[in-house]
């Protein structure tokens, strides 16, 4: 899976949180890649992560299965090369579709920095992000997610990201009611 | 053993050095090495341990010369274009017989090439390359844990053998991040003693390090003292894995990051019905070569695979002679080669 989106934004944060969460409180096997060098400048930034429970070889992406995209320029760069049968999350303020056929069929528009905003800090949109991918995909378990996000940030914002990765869980289950 | 953490190669390398009881580091910065460094400037000091960020790679490689032969576990690291500079100190760690630890997180070349994984300082690190007849022992790791697991090998092996011992891996190794779990911190002060060092002669008679006489039959001597080491070495080191190769038709030669993405690659020829294994060398030098050669008699094809213009390719012919076919696909600069890529080179040699 991959997450896009601009510096500033927790991307990598996002990748790494969630690699912990499989590798170290799912006990699955994960890889953890971010962009680096001349790819990393220019604002934009991805984190791409390779969860298996089989040993993994080839460490990079071929076609992410989830992409979770939180900008315009991310969407653009990545928002076509996602496997068909994947699943989409895009920041519903900060990613416009433009009318062209959508890339896969899942597509859930998550107002993440909009709802982190309401809990008074935007700096935990991709936290809310973290909650809406667990809701949405399973990819890790909604408690080693948390355990994960909890053991990364710092002990007084805490309590801040448990509601934000509470608020982000809620509105994917809506999000994914709402599909089915 | 330790915690499991989610790591990127570069620190990992870095911790396990420490916990190997590296008392001194030195090095100078470059990319994709970077976070090797940061991890030592934000622990050494920490320890109470040597971390110098040195005026340059050249700085850095005398600075391990010196603190090797005071006797401490010492460390450097750079990656392609820094190793490059670091030749002349190794030839003269080699020759005073010191043990030491490199290492070279590659990238693209030649020249200052690029920033991107590449595996195209092989020759540089198992032929040789500074002066002299000198040999290293040269790691290659092919995952996260597993550069853990050689960076404490190889100040085992430096301080058995007194010889410089290189890890080398590439910058996709170096930046990816995997779980590991380090073993306990080794106590320096427990380390058996180095009687050799220059620790002060008082009371004692003087100890020289030298790779310098100007007599040629007294150099000659050094000299064979060196190749009975070697020889010692690949009798006793050669380290390799064999990866489905019981019943295998083909087997793809490679080491390190390609060599992790030749198991992917085993897995899907094999759901076509391909039957292929994968040969690792773990260490670079001393080469596995018997345990290739044996191999090659029952194969049709060893295929090598490197993101190089052929280099290992070479040992890999060496050993497999005329044994089985030895064709090579590489890639070269900083391009990462792909299972699919791989895959459908494989398929060419398949019955």
């Amino acid at each position: 899976m991959r997450f896009a989106g601009f510096g500033g934004q927790g991307i990598i944060s996002a990748g790494k949180i969630t690699g912990k969460a499989a590798a170290i409180f799912d006990g699955k096997n994960a890889v953890m890649m971010q962009s680096y060098g001349p790819e990393a400048r220019g604002g934009a930034c991805n984190a791409d992560l390779v969860i298996s429970d089989e040993v993994i070889g080839y460490p990079r992406l071929e076609r992410p299965d989830i992409l979770v995209v939180m900008s315009q320029e991310a969407y653009e760069k990545y928002g076509h090369n996602i496997n068909p049968s994947g699943t989409l999350l895009i920041d519903a303020d900060l990613v416009v579709m433009d009318g062209s056929p959508l890339p896969v069929k899942r597509v859930y528009a998550i107002p993440a920095t909009r709802l982190a905003d309401g809990l008074g800090r935007k700096i935990v949109a991709n936290v809310v992000m973290l909650g809406a991918l667990v809701a949405i995909t399973g990819i890790v378990s909604r408690e080693a997610m948390l355990e994960a996000i909890l053991s990364s940030v710092p002990p007084r914002t805490r309590e801040l990201n448990e509601r934000a990765y509470t608020t982000g869980y809620e509105k994917g289950k809506e999000a994914l009611g709402a599909d089915s | 053993m330790g915690e499991r953490k989610l790591m990127r190669g570069n620190e990992v390398i870095a911790e396990a050095a420490i916990r190997a009881g590296c008392e001194c580091y030195f090095a100078y910065p470059i990319t994709p090495q970077a976070e090797l460094l940061e991890h030592m400037a934000r622990n050494m000091p920490r320890l109470g341990r040597t971390f110098v960020q040195a005026e340059s790679e050249i700085g850095a490689i005398n600075m391990l010369y010196g603190a090797a032969a005071a006797g401490v576990r010492a460390m450097t690291s750079s990656s392609s274009p820094g190793i490059s500079l670091k030749q002349e100190g190794i030839s003269y760690i080699a020759g005073s017989n010191l043990p030491a630890v490199i290492v070279n997180i590659m990238r693209g070349g030649p020249g200052l090439g690029d920033i991107a994984p590449a595996q195209g300082d092989y020759f540089q690190a198992t032929k040789g390359g500074g002066h002299g007849d000198y040999r290293m022992i040269v790691l290659g790791p092919s995952t996260v844990p597993e550069a853990g697991e050689l960076t404490i090998l190889a100040f085992d092996l430096a301080d058995k053998y007194r010889v410089p011992v290189m890890i080398l891996a590439d910058g996709m190794l170096g930046q990816m991040m995997e779980p590991v779990e380090l073993p306990d911190p080794v106590d320096p002060a427990t380390l058996p003693k180095k009687d050799w060092a220059l620790t002060g002669a008082k009371g004692r008679d003087p100890n020289i390090i030298l790779s310098f006489d100007l007599d040629p039959e007294v150099l000659k001597q050094m000299n064979l003292v060196l190749q009975e080491k070697y020889r010692k070495i690949e009798d006793n080191e050669a380290r390799y894995e064999e990866y489905q190769t019981d019943d295998a038709d083909i087997v793809i030669a490679a080491y390190g990051t390609v060599a992790r993405i030749a198991k992917t690659v085993v897995r899907r020829a094999r759901a076509e019905g391909i039957k292929l294994g994968l040969f690792r060398p773990i260490t670079l030098w001393p080469f596995p070569y018997e345990p290739l050669r044996e191999l090659a008699s029952r194969v049709k094809t060893v295929l090598t695979v490197e993101m190089s213009a052929g280099q290992m390719w070479e040992d890999v012919r060496l050993a497999v002679a005329e044994r089985a076919e030895t064709p090579f696909y590489g890639e070269m600069g900083g391009v990462v080669t792909t299972p699919k890529k791989i895959l459908s080179e494989v398929r060419k040699y398949a019955r």
